[in-house]
């Protein structure tokens, strides 16, 4: 009895470890590529890798030899396609964490205010600023063009990135958690014909990145020094502080319905 | 950390769902 208890144990412990190792493993190359243009190829792979599983369980003989020719040729392919993702993740092995960090609601709080601080400091000595807030999408393409960071969100780090006198001002922050990802990012700018064409590039930029991902996009004008937060395409009227910290605590807080009694 | 299990949810599956097809493919390779 004890034995066929143990067998079964050992039987059922073996499978499950390897499948969660393999999930881990096939997570991580998801998420790695998430947001590149890498993922599409990913995908097309994928596709492959069923249709082939599924052409051996079906017995179509012609179509998974064609199949099996095709990958082993394709693992070549596969190494320079990939070769730029390959290094960087290698290089970055080790180094990440194994899911992404959610912030718990008083570190998002206390991250809305360390932003809406410097944001209406930055206002007032007539500085421009653009900062994307990562959310759902990746924004690792983004990232890639600007100069990385990793330092934790503050009032007074935002402040000098965006000193006028600072090589890092032009262009955008990507914050991501509660770390300043990277400064100086490029970001897509909006065509969208119904915005009047005298608007400055720094706008358009912060409602191209809110029109490709969910990104949410806060930036002062260098000209009028006005405060405002894009979000899907559309910018979000800010009046004050208070204003723009309720908006950032409406879009980063209250995502979480559980959390909201 | 909150959220562990939604957060990222359809990566989530989507690997999963590719770990179990890997493994029952090996696996059956393996029995052959």
């Amino acid at each position: 009895m004890f034995f066929d208890l143990w067998w079964l144990l050992k039987s059922a412990i073996k499978p499950s470890f390897e499948i969660i190792v393999l999930w881990i493993v096939f997570y991580q190359i998801l998420v790695f590529f998430e947001g590149t243009r890498a993922f599409h190829v990913l995908k097309g792979i994928i596709y492959l890798l069923l249709a082939f599983l599924a052409s051996q369980l079906l017995g179509f003989d012609t179509l998974n030899w064609l199949l099996t020719k095709f990958f082993g040729i394709s693992i070549i392919a596969l190494l320079v396609i990939f070769q730029q993702e390959l290094r960087q993740g290698l290089a970055r092995l080790g180094q990440q964490h194994l899911f992404n960090p959610i912030l718990e609601e008083a570190e998002m709080v206390a991250l809305i205010e360390e932003m809406t601080a410097a944001i209406y400091k930055l206002s007032r000595k007539k500085n421009g600023c653009l900062m994307a807030i990562e959310r759902e999408t990746k924004l690792k393409t983004y990232i890639e063009s600007g100069l990385l960071l990793d330092s934790k969100v503050s009032s007074e780090m935002l402040q000098s990135i965006f000193n006028a006198t600072s090589p890092l001002h032009d262009g955008g922050v990507v914050i991501r958690g509660e770390r300043i990802v990277a400064a100086a990012c490029l970001f897509p700018l909006s065509e969208n014909p119904n915005f009047s064409k005298i608007v400055g590039t720094r706008h358009r930029a912060a409602l191209g990145l809110t029109e490709q991902t969910d990104a949410i996009v806060i930036m002062v004008s260098e000209e009028t020094c006005e405060v405002s937060v894009a979000v899907e395409g559309r910018f979000l009227p800010v009046v004050n502080e208070e204003r723009l910290v309720s908006i950032l605590k409406d879009l980063l807080i209250t995502v979480n319905p559980k959390k909201k009694k | 950390m909150k959220n562990w299990f939604t957060h990222n949810l359809a990566l989530k599956l989507i690997a999963l769902g590719l770990a179990v097809f890997t493994w029952i493919y090996v696996n059956g390779e393996l029995m052959k």
